[in-house]
């Protein structure tokens, strides 16, 4: 606490003629050491914005995360994630592997998940893996999706918001006759 | 990189690592409970609750981070509390520290809050560590 304290007197001492507002610091009277100081801040922000100009979050390759993730953004998941997934659109990269329940208004998948998928809409890749349910109101499966699990129409569950019923058939090709399958036998276990 | 002149002194195999697989990037909606794992760069722009490893670790302004970071490289510029095991690192003016930090070399900017100890450790301290990750 001593240092602490001390710290502060000496600094307001020294700064006082040249930065009356400390935490706006680095802009103005920059001796060497802020002179130094402010480029490495910048060189980091340009890194971050050029991997990631559409998407908002992005688990990379080698990124293994045991836990949930949460966001009320995008997410985009190119690694490993051993845990609950909620995101508004949410990608899962072809390399990527999931085991838990993966939420959110738009999931596409072309990966590996391992547990469920619960999404107004959903995008089934060629190269997806899917083990597990399905809870969907929107649904679109490539040719060469792996699906073990049910796929269950929800059209219950937020209806105020869209009138899914109509959007429905117009906007699934291959999954008109899925949902009805799914809804009666629940049973779609093989390669489409 | 940023031209840390210190840095240069000791190898640091990070930025190979770095440009082999894109850094992962936590936006700022994102929240994450439990442990992230990875051999390359970690921004994180969100909150992240629990343990890090990785190779070098950027906590953005804004950013929050509560737990322990192992990694060859970290640099603070949002709020952290917790321990640091780490070669390098670099606290931004915008840094909010609580804990230990652990390091080789350590770089703290004018601004930077910083409530807690900063131990200084040889270098074959953090590849112990590197050993025991996973016992941390």
């Amino acid at each position: 606490m001593n240092m602490f304290t001390r710290n502060d007197k000496s600094f307001d001492a020294n700064a006082a003629s040249t930065t009356p507002a400390r935490d706006k610091t680095e802009v103005p009277v920059a001796p060497l050491a802020e002179t130094k100081r402010t480029p490495p801040s910048a060189p980091q922000t340009y890194e971050v914005a050029t991997p990631q100009t559409r998407v908002v979050s992005v688990i990379s390759k080698a990124l293994k995360i045991t836990g949930q993730l949460e966001s009320t953004e995008d997410i985009q998941v190119d690694g490993e994630v051993d845990g609950d997934v909620r995101g508004l659109s949410v990608k899962i990269g072809s390399n990527a592997k999931v085991k838990g329940t993966v939420y959110g208004d738009t999931v596409e998948l072309a990966g590996t998940i391992d547990g469920k998928i619960e999404a107004k809409k959903v995008i089934l890749t060629s190269t997806a893996h899917m083990s597990g349910d399905v809870v969907h109101q929107d649904i679109k499966i490539e040719s060469g999706a792996y699906i073990d699990g049910h796929c269950r129409p929800e059209l219950g569950k937020a209806a105020n918001k869209n009138t899914h019923a109509a959007a429905k058939p117009a906007a699934t090709v291959s999954a008109g006759p899925v949902r009805d399958k799914a809804g009666s036998v629940g049973e779609i276990g093989t390669r489409i | 990189m940023p031209a840390l002149s210190r840095l240069a002194l000791v190898p640091v195999p990070l930025g190979n690592d770095g440009t082999e697989f894109p850094a992962s990037h936590l936006g700022k909606a994102l929240t994450v409970k439990g442990r992230l794992e990875t051999t390359g760069i970690v921004h994180i722009y969100g909150i992240v609750n629990g343990q890090i490893t990785a190779d070098r670790l950027v906590i953005g302004a804004g950013g929050v981070v509560e737990g322990d970071i192992i990694a060859n490289d970290v640099r603070i510029g949002g709020r952290f509390t917790g321990r640091v095991f780490a070669r390098h690192v670099t606290l931004d003016g915008s840094a909010n520290v609580t804990g230990r930090i652990f390091h080789h070399t350590v770089t703290v900017a004018k601004g930077a809050r910083i409530d807690g100890r900063m131990p200084w450790r040889p270098l074959n301290f953090f590849e112990r560590l590197e050993h025991l990750r996973e016992a941390q």
